[in-house]
């Protein structure tokens, strides 16, 4: 008896990828282009043809693993839920206000985005709660009436709720939810304290509003797409990739659709994490390349790190954590992927005294690269990889997108090499240089940042381009150890298949660590774990739960997040707590204080698990394409080592021993380049590994 | 660019450089222990070479661009020869410093390569309080420095890696709220230890011959980008005269008056006929004069020109010693922040003249900073926060609502971390209806915040801006509202001046309700296209009376909708009149 098949199908801007683990480890996967006008059609279409494809009965599906952008789409197309804002009385502008900062400076003439719910629809009600949850004026019965009747009148899909203070006493925020709900059955409501319980108003509402405005266009995709599955005689059983980078039953998904903002980036790093751990690698840092931009994100000890500092649309920032404003907050768990404006298409330029800048314009799709041939006229980086030999010159995607290195070669000769006075391969490696030092940032953004060192971490490159670039990125900081995946182009449906059925829930716990009663504490766990078993519908005893809780000094802003250790919480484990955050502290930024005389607890964090028949082996060889013959072409190196002729290789041609560089192995999904000082290898798992000697 | 100079190395080191000035702001953002500099960001950190030149800038505060060079100056001047590993420095005076004003505190640590000073990581911060008269220490009314607060020329704060503890304890002393004066500090210094890393670890990798001659280079290459934008600037004599009203009541006004002079690759900013300095603490010291120079020359240059010292390489600056823009010994400059921003708003004016589709309108003016102070169960509270507002509209775009002044790129403090920590609630924050600057494109509206105090007494300070001369309109745009500002206590209603100078003291339940100025409009008015007016009714930005009154665009209230024919009979009228 073998079990049932799971399926992932992630939707990514152009293409919707579909994959699958077989019982014997081998990985198959379909990839076709996505049906904007319902995404559902490419997604069921694709399921089928890789049953087909590969022989197997519908009735072995057990269940479909799903990642999508209809979420992120409708937010940066404010195509969302018209939806209205009830706020206390004296404060519906904090929306719109934000946190003041803008992204860019020196710029007069910057326009700020404009908020999700305009100003009229943006309802006061005269109530208002103190910081310890003391009603200081109670809700007032009229106002509600009258913001109730006006949205009778206004053709409303979605409320969203949020008044000042209330995680310290939700009793008016109930209140007003349970009249919504009686007053408007079919709307969409969301209370910030269902969703977001933690102090900052202005984070809190943003938070809210946004589950709101994209609450029913995901629940109208979902059941779509779950109706489809059904019609083509498919299991209906769905789970989403939410950002945190847990899986979640579509049903629950629906009451908190901001959670799945932003799952596409999260699937690729759960995948990474998996695969890594797979083969042995629990400290990495991954690197995703595509087309426009190239994002960062650390595992440590095989764990992810998440963030809730996050902005949805806030555009491509080379710091995120210190430019904001540019998007939507959205202060939910998204895995902590930094992300630079330098993918393949970026476009290559030199600034009024000379110097070479790289992105963050993008040629995009189209035209694309000059080499593309469809009306491109500045060079990109791909154009550079193409003059260095990296990449071929007749052909990418196995040769599915022809291209012409010749206009590649003029392109940089005109706009670069000239000017500069440089030789074309030189200018060509350059830009290749300046292209790396712009993706440092996103690598730095998420570890000496955060005080990590790159040396301790290996560089798990995928995405198009990650292979290309990956060797410059870790010699410039000084890593020595990459792994570039089997599935590459296809990653982020991998990963999906490795997530588990996760929750998380916190809430705000504000009192010093000194003097917290163990008991308080436990019962508040307890509580939020009763709460997670009850949203994932499964009994406590069959949830796997962690606890976390954030902790800073008295007086801070920002929180450390640390583990809580399983077991009944004592007065030695509270006590404890000083010590985790003086630790944590001191690795993070270099210094600690006395916790046990200011520490802070913040907020209490619960995640639960439920073990699935997720994908726990990937064995070698099923997802290797036979080696061709080999073939050769001249690629540049640097002045180190000048020009190469350099070995074209398929994956499998690469075996279990070092082979020197330089190499390149190509690849439908991508490319590789293995420089003269490195070597390559493929490891049981069919990831092949880059050694650097140090330089 | 000079021909041993690869031009790919060059930005490679520029995006070091700035990536370890990021770096450090981060870490003193997330490790602080005050409100403004946690959450306001009032603060600053930049990377400096060897001789002090700021090599980049953590984007916080553009109003420090530039502000690092002369304290450096007056450090290593001080202290050659006597500087070792391990070092940190102290330092805030304008006069014995050349620092900007107490409150803001810069910690300096050198950073060596092979026993070799090769650079210094440098902050300053805003700090909550540095004693004087008043909590937290902007007093305007001060008339002479040394009521400001601790006075600190550059010290050694940690010896060799070992704290300084007299220094430690003296500062703790002289402050109402040690905990988080030191805990700042701290973090000032974690910041600095980052920068030291990060930068020591390019010159390992590159070597020092390479650094020095690259480092050269990068000043050389903002130089000629500098210049280049220049260049594009048309030649000429731009003047402007601004003014803040003045301090206390009954206020003098304050002038400010500018000739910017473009020639060539090259531009002066003269602030000759400025008022001399004043009785109050508005007063600031040259550094911060020339920052607010650079920080709106940067704004009007296309180029992402890099904060390195190059850049500032063709700008002359120019002030009488002795004028509320440079002022000198004993004239107290707690609240000068006010005056930074004027200048830049000045600066603004003239080049509006040169070019007018780069810069908006006038804006709000400087942040507002009420301050409250006082005792809650027996300990010593001090808030301040600072209040941003809103721009003046462009040549093509309406100012923007609820946006940070050009010079501070800073955050609101949320409402929910205030009443958790202080004695106050906020009764009200939001946009004001009817209150843009009128213009083809307006200005952002005003922004209220009404503060009411819980303890049962306290003192209460306030620095605000733009009352007597409100936000100037552009090309044909009405002006700004100006600022009110208002204290309800049981003896009645009193409006309070912009720059209140006597400490005013205050009982539980009183309140403070402040209006921010709005920004000025662009434009003539009667051009506004009547579907943004209506835009603005809709979203309760703008009454009907008003879209009649400031527009001439009558507003049907069913639907609503724009009354064509009614509008255009009613804008014929107005410009035959030659109102609005």
């Amino acid at each position: 008896m073998t079990a049932p098949l799971r399926i992932a199908a992630d939707i990514g801007g152009t293409f919707t990828d579909i994959a699958a683990i077989l019982a014997d480890g081998s990985l198959i996967t379909r990839k076709l282009p996505s049906t904007p006008h319902d995404y559902a059609e490419a997604v069921v279409e694709g399921i089928l043809a890789l049953l087909a494809g590969y022989g197997l009965a519908k009735a072995e599906l057990g269940e479909v693993l799903h990642g999508c952008t209809v979420a992120t789409n409708a937010i940066l197309e404010n195509k969302g839920a018209r939806t209205v804002l009830i706020t206390t009385a004296g404060f519906r502008d904090v929306l719109e206000l934000r946190r003041i900062r803008v992204p860019r400076l020196y710029e007069p003439l910057y326009v700020k985005p404009p908020p999700l719910v305009p100003r009229q629809l943006r309802l006061e009600v005269v109530e208002r709660m103190g910081p310890r949850g003391e009603i200081v004026t109670p809700l007032d019965e009229t106002s509600l009436s009258v913001a109730i009747e006006r949205l009778k009148r206004e053709k409303i899909d979605a409320v969203a709720v949020c008044f000042l203070h209330s995680y310290a006493n939700p009793e008016h925020e109930r209140h007003v939810g349970e009249a919504l709900r009686r007053a408007l059955p079919d709307t969409f409501v969301t209370l910030s304290i269902e969703i977001l319980p933690e102090m900052r108003e202005y984070e809190r509402t943003s938070t809210t509003v946004i589950n709101a405005f994209v609450g029913p266009p995901v629940r109208a995709y979902l059941r779509s797409l779950i109706r489809r599955l059904g019609d083509a005689g498919l299991s209906e059983r769905l789970l989403m990739m939410q950002s945190s980078g847990g899986i979640l039953d579509a049903r629950i998904a629906m009451d908190k659709p901001a959670q799945i903002v932003e799952c596409g980036p999260a699937a690729g790093v759960i995948g990474a994490t998996h695969a890594g751990a797979l083969a042995g690698y629990r400290d990495l840092i991954t690197f995703d390349m595509g087309g426009t931009t190239a994002k960062a994100s650390l595992v440590e000890d095989g764990k992810l790190v998440r963030t809730d500092e996050y902005e949805v649309g806030g555009g491509i920032s080379l710091s995120s954590r210190l430019v904001k404003g540019g998007g939507y907050a959205l202060r939910l768990p998204v895995i902590d992927i930094s992300e630079v404006g330098a993918g393949g298409g970026s476009i290559v330029w030199l600034d009024k005294a000379g110097s070479l800048k790289v992105g963050p314009h993008s040629a995009g799709a189209v035209p694309g690269p000059v080499c593309y041939g469809a009306g491109g006229t500045e060079p990109t980086i791909t154009d550079a990889n193409v003059v260095l030999g990296y990449l071929n010159p007749l052909a990418l995607a196995g040769g599915s997108v022809p291209i012409d290195g010749a206009k590649s070669h003029a392109a940089i000769e005109e706009k670069v090499a000239r000017p500069l006075g440089l030789s074309v391969v030189e200018a060509a490696f350059g830009i290749h240089q300046v292209a790396t030092t712009v993706m440092m940032r996103a690598v730095k953004a998420v570890s000496t940042y955060r005080g990590r060192d790159p040396r301790d971490f290996a560089l798990f490159a995928f995405g198009g381009n990650g292979g290309v670039h990956a060797a410059e990125l870790a010699r410039g900081l000084h890593m020595q150890r990459i792994i570039l995946p089997a599935g590459a182009g296809v990653f982020s449906a991998l990963g999906l298949l490795f997530a588990d059925v996760e929750l998380g829930l916190s809430r705000a716990f504000l009192r010093p660590i000194a003097g917290t009663a163990p008991d308080a504490m436990e019962a508040a766990f307890e509580a939020l774990e009763r709460e997670v078993a009850r949203q994932l519908d499964a009994p406590v005893e069959r949830v796997q739960f962690r606890r976390q809780v954030d902790l800073r000094y008295s007086l801070q802003a920002f929180e450390l997040t640390v583990p809580v250790p399983p077991g009944r919480l004592d007065a030695a484990a509270v006590a404890a707590l000083a010590g985790a955050l003086d630790a944590e502290h001191e690795r993070t930024y270099g210094h600690r204080l006395d916790a046990a005389r200011t520490g802070e607890i913040v907020s209490l964090r619960v995640t639960g698990a439920l073990p699935t028949g997720g994908c726990k082996s990937l064995s070698a060889s099923a997802t290797v394409a036979s080696a061709g013959p080999p073939r050769r072409r001249h690629a540049y190196f640097g002045r180190r080592f000048g020009m190469v002729e350099t070995p074209v290789l398929a994956r499998a041609a690469i075996g279990p021993a070092p082979l020197a560089g330089p190499v390149i192995i190509e690849e439908y999904e991508g490319t590789a380049v293995v420089p003269p000082d490195g070597t390559v290898r493929r490891d049981g798992f069919d990831n092949l590994v880059v050694a650097l000697s140090e330089s | 660019m000079r021909n041993d100079i690869d031009p790919i190395l060059l930005e490679v080191l520029k995006s070091g450089f700035d990536t370890v000035a990021d770096e450090m702001a981060l870490i003193l953002m997330r490790t602080a222990h005050s409100p403004i500099v946690r959450d306001s960001m009032d603060f600053s950190t930049a990377i400096c070479d060897e001789a002090g030149q700021t090599l980049a800038q953590g984007v916080t505060t553009p109003m420090h661009l530039g502000s690092f060079y002369d304290a450096m100056q007056f450090l290593i001047e001080r202290y050659r020869g006597d500087v070792q590993p391990g070092d940190v420095f102290v330092g805030n005076d304008p006069y014995a410093a050349a620092g900007q004003h107490l409150p803001d505190i810069y910690i300096v640590k050198p950073i060596f390569h092979d026993a070799r000073i090769v650079g210094w990581a440098t902050t300053v911060a805003h700090h909550a309080d540095v004693g004087g008269i008043v909590p937290g220490s902007n007093a305007l009314g001060a008339v002479e420095i040394y009521q400001e607060g601790i006075r600190l020329p550059f010290l050694k704060l940690v010896e060799a890696g070992r704290d300084v503890k007299p220094l430690w304890e003296l500062i703790a002393l002289n402050v109402r709220v040690p905990d988080m004066v030191t805990g700042d500090l701290r973090a000032q210094i974690a910041a600095c230890v980052a920068g030291e890393r990060g930068y020591a670890d390019l010159f390992r990798r590159h070597g020092p011959a390479v650094m020095l001659r690259y480092i050269d280079e990068l000043h050389d290459y903002a130089e000629q980008l500098a210049r280049a934008e220049i260049s594009e600037i048309p030649d000429g004599e731009y003047r402007f005269t601004d003014h803040i009203d003045g301090l206390g009541e009954d206020p003098e006004p304050v002038i400010f008056q500018v000739c910017v002079t473009v020639a060539g690759d090259t531009i002066s900013a003269d602030w000759t006929g400025s008022s001399p300095q004043v009785k109050g603490g508005i007063n600031t010291p040259l550094p911060f004069t020339k920052a607010g120079v650079y920080t709106a020359l940067r704004s009007v240059m296309a180029s992402d020109v890099p904060n390195c010292h190059g850049f500032t390489r063709p700008i002359t600056v120019r002030a009488p010693a002795g004028t509320v823009v440079n002022s000198v010994h004993p004239a107290p400059t707690g609240a000068r922040g006010i005056t930074g921003y004027r200048v830049i708003d000045c600066m603004f004016g003239a080049l509006a003249q040169a070019v007018p589709d780069r810069v908006a309108a006038d804006g709000s003016g400087g942040s507002t900073l009420p301050t409250f102070g006082g005792y809650q169960s027996g300990k010593p509270f001090v808030f301040c926060e600072t209040v941003m507002g809103t721009w003046g509209g462009t040549a093509s775009h309406d100012g923007p609502d609820g946006v940070p002044h050009m010079g501070a790129n800073q955050s609101n403090v949320p409402i929910e971390m205030i009443e958790a920590n202080y004695p106050l609630r906020i009764q009200r924050y939001g946009l004001v209806q009817d209150s843009a600057g009128p213009g083809k494109y307006r200005g952002g509206l005003a922004l209220a915040r009404d503060y009411e105090l819980l303890a049962d007494d306290g003192y209460f300070g306030l620095r605000s801006d733009k009352r007597a001369f409100p936000p100037h309109g552009l090309a044909g745009g009405h002006d700004g509202r100006p600022c009110d500002s208002r204290l309800e206590t049981a003896a009645g209603t009193r409006m309070l001046p912009v720059l209140v100078t006597e400490a005013i003291t205050l009982r539980k339940g009183d309140v403070f309700r402040h209006v921010m100025s709005s920004g000025g409009g662009y434009g003539d008015p009667l051009e506004r296209d009547p579907a943004l007016v209506l835009r603005d009714v809709v979203q309760e930005k703008l009454s009907i009376a008003a879209a009649f009154h400031d527009y001439g665009v009558v507003v049907d209230p069913a639907g609503p909708s724009v009354d064509e024919v009614a509008t255009t009979v009613a804008r014929g009228s107005s410009r035959r009149a030659g109102t609005r």
